[in-house]
C-alpha cells in the first residue's frame, strides 16, 4: 500500500519548508556567529554548535525536502568548508521569491528561465568585480606607504570589458580633504603606469599571505592566524618559490587537545599524538635522534586480516591437540619483534589498532608504537621518508623501512587530564612533510567548533590562492549584483511597455524578487555584526543603491567603509588616517559562485516537485493523502 | 480448512475463501485510483513536468525523479488492475527504455475515455485493435507525414534525437549549453561503440559510465577505452606498448571463499592462510615471468601479493566489480582466469596499447588505451548535485538505448506532441471515410464505431496536451495537424503577430484561420504531408521504435483491462 501527497501548487509546501528551515539560520551567517545548543529530547545529550553545517547535521531533518537541503549543504561543506550559511540563507530567500512569483500566477517554467537569467547576471558580476592578486598587492603597498606617493590615490586596475569606471573612493582620504577623483579608465591606466614605473620599481606580483588572510578571516582572526602559520610553515618546508603561492591543504592535519587553554593553539611541523605513560617513556628514550620508521596499514595483531578476506568459519582440526590461540599469537609476536629489531626500526605507525601485548613488548625493546594514525598521514610520511606502507607486519623488509624521522616530546599534559598523557611530535623535517594545527580549548564542547573554524579559514586561504582572485566582501559583491539585477529588471519593464507583451513583465518581477533576496542577505549579515539594527541596515543598503542609480560609480567597498566608520573613534582620534590600515574584507570567488549556484539548484528542484511517493506501509490517516 | 504445518500445531486455522469481484472497472474505487494514477503520471510527463520525491516511510534516502522506471517501480498497489498496468509498462521500459510515461498516460486515457463514452466493452476492444493497426500501418508507410528518416551522414539528426531525450527530464536542471554538450557526448559515445570493421557476428560495444559529483556538467567527457578507478599515489615508469594484461575473476584475497560455508577439516599444525599465500605468490612469480604489466582482478587481491607485484613494476588494480568484466574482455581480449591452482596459459593474456593516469577532481583513474580497434568507451558524467547527477545517468542510459534502436529502424517521429495530433487527425479522417467497411468487419453499428474512434483520437490528443503544465492551451493547425502550445498569458490578439514554430519545430507560424483549439471539435481533414523543401528542421524528435511499441503496449494493455471480467483475489 502506498500513499502519495498531491500539493496545491499555489501554496507549495516544499518551498515553504525550505524557507522555514533557512530562517533558523539568520544568526549563523556573517562574521559573528552565535553559538547554539542542540539538545536531543530523547537521550538528553546536547551539542554546542556554531557553523550552519553542524547545526543542520545535528538537526537531522527527516522530511524529504529537509533531506534534500541537508544533502546539498553536506556536499558543499565537503568541498569548500565555508559558505554553507550563505547557501542556506539564499536558498531560503530565493524560495520565498519563487513562492511570491507562484502566488502572482507566474508559470513555473517562466520562473526558472528568469531566475537562471538572474544567476547568469550575478555570476557575470562576480567575474567582473573580482580583484586580481596583483591589484591587491598594489593597493596594499600604496596604502601602506602613502607618504611616498605624491598623490593619495587608490586605484584599481580595470578588468577587461567592464563598463563602469572602477574607482575606489577611500573615505579616509575624503575626510582629510582630498578631492574625490573620478577617473575614466584610460586615465586611470596611464596614471598607474606612470606611478608604477617612477615610484614603485619592484611591485610585488603577489600580496603577502598574511594580508590576504586578514581580509578573509571574517571574524575568526585566531583561526586564520593558525591557517596562515600553517601555510607559511608548509611553504618553507617545501622550499616553495616566492612566486608560487599555492597552499597544499592535503598536507595539513588537525590535532585536538582538550584541557589546554585556547591560546595554546599553535601550528607544529609534523604530527602530534597523545601517548600513555609507558610509551611516553620510550619516546623520551628515542627522542631527538634520526630514527627508522615502519608503516603498517592494518592492525598490529596476529588476528588481523585485510579487508575482503573471509575468515574460515567452519574449520575443524583433525587431531585435537591443545594448540591454543595464545601460543600462535606469541609465535607471531616473536617473529614481528625479531624482524623489527633486525631492521633497527624504532618507530612503528599503524592505521589500525595494536594489541596491548604488542605495545608492551615493543616498549620493552624501546620501539614506539603509535596506533590509529590517519591513512593520509601515513601516505605523506611514506612519501617523505621513503617508507612503503604494508598491510601485515610480517611483510616488513629492508626496502619498506624509511628513515630520517624524528620524535620529540612536545608537551606534558599529565597535569591537565586524569589519565596522564604526553603529547609527542613526530616530524620528518624534510621536503614533503606535513604540518599539524593543534586546536585546544578548556571547554570540551567547543573543540569541534574551533576545529571547523580552522578548516574554514584554511580552505578560504587555499581557494583564494587557487583562484588568484578575490571578491569584494562585506556585502560589496552582493550590492553590485543587486544593482545589476535591478537594472536588468528595469530594462525588461521598459521593453514590455514598448512591445506590449506580458512576457517581459514577469522577467522584470522575478529579477526584482531575486535582488530582494540578496538585499535580505546583506541586511542579515549587517545585523549579525551587532552594529546595526534591521531597519538601519535596510536604509543603508537602499541609500547606496540609490547612489548607484544616480552616478554609476562602482564602489565595491562601501559597506566596509560604513563598518569602519562605526569602529571606535580611537581610530580617527589617532590623527594619522594613513596609518590606520583599512582592513579590506574579501570573499572567495569560487566558493561564493558555487554556493549561489547550489542554492539556486535546490530552489529549482523543490519548485518543480509537486508530490511525494511514500513507499512502505502507511497506516496513518492524514488529510491530503491519496492512496493507490 | 487448512492445517497449520507446524509440527507442534495446536490450532486449526481457517483459511479465508478467495474474493471474487466482477467487472472491476465499474467499481468507483478502482476508477478513482486509475484517475489518480493518470493525473500523477501526466504531471510527470515532458520537459516542463513536475518532479516527484520517492522515499520510504521509515526514513532512508530520498530519490527525486520524473522518469517512468523510478516512478512506476515505486508505485506498488494492492489493486490488481493497477499492478497489471504497471508491470506491462515496466516491461516496455525494460525493453525500450523510452516512452514509458507516454505508454502509461495513453493507456490510462483510453480507459477513462472508454468509461466515459459508455460503449460495450467488446466493441471498444475491437475498434481499438483496428485503429492501432491503422496507426501502425500508417507509421510504417514510406510517405508517413510524421516520420523523419535519419541521415547517418551527418550527426545533426542524431544529436537532435539525443537532446530531445536528455532535455525531457527536468530533474537534471541543465542549461541549454549543458544539454547541448551532453547530447554531443552521448552521440559521440554511441558512435564509438559501433565497430568500424565488420566482425562476424556484428556486436555493439559498451559505454561504461562513471559519475563524479561536485563539478560542472561541462566537464563531462567521453574517452575511447576504459577508465578504471585506482588507488592514489600509484606511479609507474614508462612502459612500452603493447602491455600484457591478466584478468582474474576469482578472489585472490587469500581465503577460501569459493568453497562456501562448508565444513573444513585440517590437520593440526597446518596454516591454511600461509599456504594459500604461498600459492598466490607463485602465481605472481609466474605472471612476472610471462611479462605481464597489468594485473587486474574482479575481487580482492591479497596485500602481500599486491606489494610483491608493485615492487616489480606491475600495475595492480583490484575490486573491479562484475559490471566491468565484460567491457574489459572486449577491450583487451583477455580471458578471465577462474582458478589459482593451475598454471596460467599464455593464451588468456590480453593486450592494451598504453595506459595513462587521469585526474577528475579527487578521483584518480587509469585510462586503458585499446590495442587495436575497439568498441568500448567510457563516459565521465559530472554534475553539481547527487540528485541531478543520478537522473542524468539514467537519462544518458536511455539515450544510448534510443540511439541503438535507430540502427534497427533509422527513423524518428516528430516530438512535442505533433505526432500524436497528426495521428489523431489521420485516424479521424480515415475512420470517417471507411465507416461502412469497418462496421461490417467489426460487427458493430456505425454510431458505435464513430464514438469509439472519437474516444481513441481524444486519448491521443489528451496525451499531447499533457505536455503543458503551466496552464497553457493546446492548438492544432488544420493543414498539417501539428501541435502548438499557447501560454496562459498570451492572448488571442497577440498570437497573430507571433511567428512561433510548432512544438517540434518543423511547421512555421500557425495562421489564425487555419487553427483550432485541441479540445474542440474541428472539421476532419486529411493531414497534408510537409513539403520536402521545408526550410525548418525538427528540433524535437522521438524514438520511432520505442514510440510505435509504446503505442502497441498501451492499446493492448487497455484492451486487456477492458476485457477483465472477474478478479479473484487470495486474501490470506
Amino acid at each position: 500500500m502506498l500513499e502519495s501527497v498531491i500539493i496545491n501548487s499555489r501554496q507549495h509546501v516544499g518551498l515553504q519548508k525550505v524557507s522555514a528551515l533557512a530562517g533558523r539560520f539568520r544568526s549563523s551567517i556573517g562574521p559573528i556567529k552565535n553559538y547554539k545548543f542542540i539538545q536531543d529530547e530523547v537521550s538528553g545529550e546536547s551539542v554546542l554548535v556554531c557553523s550552519c553545517f553542524r547545526i543542520i547535521e545535528n538537526l537531522e531533518p527527516t522530511c524529504a525536502v529537509g533531506q534534500l537541503v541537508y544533502e546539498t549543504v553536506r556536499a558543499h561543506h565537503k568541498g569548500y568548508h565555508s559558505g554553507s550559511g550563505c547557501l542556506l540563507f539564499l536558498a531560503g530567500a530565493w524560495s520565498r521569491a519563487a513562492l511570491d512569483c507562484l502566488q502572482r500566477g507566474i508559470a513555473v517554467t517562466h520562473i526558472i528561465k528568469a531566475m537562471s537569467e538572474g544567476m547568469d547576471i550575478c555570476l557575470d558580476v562576480c567575474k567582473k568585480s573580482s580583484v586580481l592578486f596583483k591589484d591587491i598587492a598594489v593597493m596594499h603597498k600604496r596604502t601602506a606607504t602613502p607618504q611616498d606617493l605624491g598623490l593619495q590615490l587608490s586605484e584599481k586596475a580595470i578588468t577587461d570589458g567592464s563598463q563602469e569606471a572602477a574607482n575606489v573612493h577611500d573615505k579616509f582620504l575624503n575626510m582629510s580633504g582630498q578631492r574625490r577623483v573620478k577617473l575614466s579608465r584610460h586615465f586611470c591606466e596611464a596614471k598607474s603606469e606612470m606611478l608604477s614605473s617612477a615610484l614603485l620599481p619592484d611591485l610585488p606580483e603577489l600580496p603577502d599571505v598574511a594580508v590576504l588572510a586578514e581580509s578573509l578571516s571574517h571574524g575568526c582572526e585566531d583561526a586564520m592566524k593558525l591557517a596562515v602559520e600553517a601555510a607559511q610553515m608548509l611553504s618553507k618546508m617545501n622550499q616553495q618559490h616566492i612566486s608560487d603561492p599555492s597552499f597544499d591543504i592535503s598536507k595539513v592535519q588537525t590535532c585536538v587537545l582538550p584541557g589546554l587553554p585556547e591560546d595554546c593553539a599553535c601550528v607544529v611541523e609534523g604530527c602530534v599524538f597523545l601517548l600513555s605513560d609507558e610509551r611516553a617513556r620510550v619516546a623520551h628514550r628515542i627522542k631527538q635522534q634520526p630514527l627508522k620508521v615502519a608503516l603498517v596499514t592494518g592492525d598490529l595483531s596476529q588476528t588481523y586480516r585485510h579487508l575482503g578476506f573471509k575468515s574460515l568459519s567452519g574449520v575443524g582440526v583433525c587431531e585435537h591437540l591443545d594448540l591454543s590461540a595464545s601460543s600462535k599469537e606469541d609465535e607471531w609476536l616473536e617473529k614481528v619483534v625479531k624482524r623489527l629489531l633486525n631492521l633497527k626500526v624504532n618507530l612503528i605507525l599503524t592505521a589500525g589498532f595494536a594489541s596491548q601485548k604488542v605495545i608492551q613488548r615493543c616498549c620493552r625493546h624501546h620501539i614506539l608504537v603509535v596506533e590509529k594514525v590517519n591513512s593520509s598521514v601515513l601516505r605523506i610520511i611514506a612519501g617523505s621518508t621513503g617508507a612503503v606502507p604494508v598491510s601485515y607486519a610480517t611483510q616488513l623488509a629492508e626496502p619498506c623501512v624509511g628513515n630520517g624521522i624524528n620524535v620529540e616530546i612536545w608537551r606534558d599534559l599529565s597535569s591537565f587530564e586524569r589519565k596522564s598523557s604526553t603529547a609527542v611530535k613526530i616530524s620528518t623535517g624534510r621536503n614533503g612533510g606535513l604540518v599539524t594545527a593543534v586546536i585546544t580549548s578548556c571547554i570540551h564542547g567547543k573543540l569541534q567548533a574551533l576545529e571547523d573554524q580552522f578548516w574554514a579559514c584554511a580552505y578560504r586561504l587555499h581557494h583564494a590562492l587557487k583562484d588568484r582572485a578575490l571578491l569584494p566582501g562585506a556585502g560589496g559583491t552582493e550590492v553590485l549584483c543587486v544593482h545589476q539585477l535591478q537594472k536588468q529588471a528595469e530594462y525588461h519593464r521598459v521593453e514590455d511597455s514598448k512591445t506590449g507583451s506580458a512576457a517581459n513583465l514577469y522577467r522584470g518581477l522575478v529579477l526584482q524578487l531575486m535582488a530582494d533576496g540578496l538585499i535580505d542577505y546583506i541586511s542579515a549579515v549587517m545585523v549579525s555584526t551587532g552594529r546595526f539594527s534591521a531597519a538601519e541596515a535596510r536604509t543603508i543598503v537602499s541609500k547606496q543603491l540609490q547612489d548607484f542609480h544616480k552616478d554609476e560609480i562602482v564602489a565595491g567597498k562601501f559597506l566596509q567603509l560604513i563598518l569602519e566608520s562605526r569602529r571606535e573613534d580611537a581610530v580617527f582620534s589617532a590623527g594619522k588616517p594613513d596609518e590606520a590600515l583599512a582592513v579590506k574584507i574579501y570573499d572567495n570567488l569560487s566558493v561564493k559562485q558555487e554556493a549561489w549556484r547550489k542554492a539556486l539548484d535546490l530552489v529549482f528542484l523543490v519548485l518543480q516537485t509537486d508530490a511525494e511517493i511514500i513507499t512502505g506501509t502507511g497506516q496513518g490517516t492524514e488529510e491530503n493523502l491519496m492512496r493507490l | 480448512m487448512k492445517l497449520n504445518s507446524l509440527p507442534l500445531m495446536s490450532r486449526l486455522v481457517k483459511k479465508s475463501p478467495s474474493v471474487c469481484t466482477d467487472l472491476p472497472l465499474s467499481s468507483s474505487d478502482v476508477c478513482n485510483k486509475l484517475h489518480l494514477m493518470k493525473e500523477f503520471l501526466r504531471s510527470s510527463y515532458g520537459p516542463t513536468a513536475r518532479l516527484k520525491q520517492v522515499h520510504n516511510n521509515i526514513g532512508g534516502s530520498v530519490v527525486t525523479s520524473s522518469t517512468s522506471c523510478v516512478l512506476l517501480q515505486a508505485i506498488a498497489s494492492s489493486q490488481p488492475i493497477i499492478s497489471l498496468i504497471r508491470s506491462s509498462i515496466l516491461n516496455h521500459v525494460s525493453r525500450f527504455s523510452d516512452c514509458g510515461l507516454f505508454a502509461a498516460v495513453f493507456c490510462l486515457c483510453l480507459l477513462e475515455q472508454a468509461g466515459q463514452c459508455g460503449l460495450r466493452k467488446n466493441v471498444m476492444i475491437k475498434v481499438n485493435k483496428h485503429l492501432l493497426a491503422l496507426c501502425t500501418g500508417y507509421l510504417q508507410q514510406e510517405d508517413c507525414g510524421c516520420k523523419v528518416k535519419l541521415d547517418f551522414c551527418s550527426s545533426h539528426s542524431l544529436i537532435t534525437l539525443a537532446r530531445s531525450v536528455i532535455s525531457s527530464k527536468p530533474t537534471c536542471v541543465l542549461t541549454e549549453p549543458e544539454s547541448d554538450h551532453i547530447s554531443r557526448l552521448a552521440v559521440q559515445a554511441f558512435l564509438l561503440t559501433v565497430p568500424c570493421n565488420i566482425p562476424d557476428p556484428v556486436r555493439l560495444g559498451r559505454t561504461v559510465t562513471i559519475t563524479i559529483e561536485g563539478h560542472s556538467v561541462l566537464k563531462s567527457a567521453v574517452f575511447p577505452g576504459l577508465l578504471l578507478s585506482m588507488p592514489e599515489n600509484l606511479c609507474f615508469e614508462s612502459l612500452c606498448s603493447p602491455l600484457h594484461v591478466v584478468l582474474f575473476s576469482i578472489s585472490l584475497a587469500g581465503d577460501l571463499s569459493e568453497i562456501g560455508d562448508g565444513r573444513i577439516e585440517m590437520h593440526q599444525g597446518v596454516d591454511a592462510d600461509s599456504q594459500i599465500l604461498d600459492r598466490l605468490l607463485e602465481l605472481g612469480k609466474q605472471v612476472l615471468k610471462d611479462g605481464v604489466k597489468l594485473f587486474l582482478c574482479q575481487r580482492v587481491i591479497h596485500p602481500v601479493l599486491q606489494h610483491y607485484l608493485r615492487c616489480n613494476g606491475v600495475i595492480v588494480i583490484e575490486r573491479l566489480g562484475v559490471s566491468l568484466m565484460e567491457p574489459l574482455i572486449q577491450l583487451t581480449g583477455a580471458q578471465p582466469v577462474a582458478t589459482l591452482h593451475a598454471t596460467i596459459p599464455s593464451t588468456v593474456f590480453g593486450k592494451v596499447h598504453n595506459v595513462c593516469i587521469r585526474q577528475f577532481g579527487s578521483k584518480t583513474m587509469l585510462h586503458l588505451h585499446p590495442a587495436g580497434e575497439t568498441a568500448v568507451c567510457s563516459m565521465i558524467l559530472c554534475h553539481r548535485n547527487e540528485t541531478m547527477l543520478n537522473e542524468l545517468k539514467l537519462v544518458c542510459r536511455t539515450t544510448e538505448h534510443v540511439l541503438r534502436l535507430t540502427l534497427r529502424e533509422p527513423f524518428a517521429l516528430f516530438g512535442g506532441g505533433c505526432t500524436e495530433t497528426h495521428l489523431a487527425a489521420y485516424v479521424r479522417h480515415k475512420s470517417k471515410n471507411e465507416v461502412s467497411e469497418s462496421t461490417s468487419v467489426l460487427g458493430c453499428s456505425q454510431t458505435e464505431y464513430v464514438l469509439a474512434a472519437e474516444a481513441f483520437c481524444r486519448s491521443l490528443e489528451l496525451v499531447a496536451s499533457s505536455l503543458e503544465h503551466d496552464g497553457g492551451t493546446s492548438l492544432i493547425d488544420l493543414t498539417h495537424a501539428h501541435h502548438w502550445t499557447l501560454p496562459s498569458d498570451v492572448t488571442e490578439e497577440h498570437l497573430e503577430g507571433v511567428m512561433a514554430p510548432c512544438a517540434c519545430g518543423v511547421v512555421e507560424s500557425c495562421q489564425n484561420k487555419t487553427r483550432s483549439y485541441l479540445d474542440t471539435k474541428y472539421a476532419e481533414f486529411s493531414p497534408a504531408p510537409l513539403l520536402t523543401a521545408s526550410p525548418l528542421q525538427a528540433t524535437v524528435l522521438d524514438s520511432f521504435t520505442a514510440k510505435v511499441n509504446a503505442l502497441g503496449v498501451a492499446v493492448e494493455t487497455a484492451n486487456l483491462v477492458l476485457d477483465v471480467r472477474y478478479v479473484i483475489q487470495d486474501v490470506n
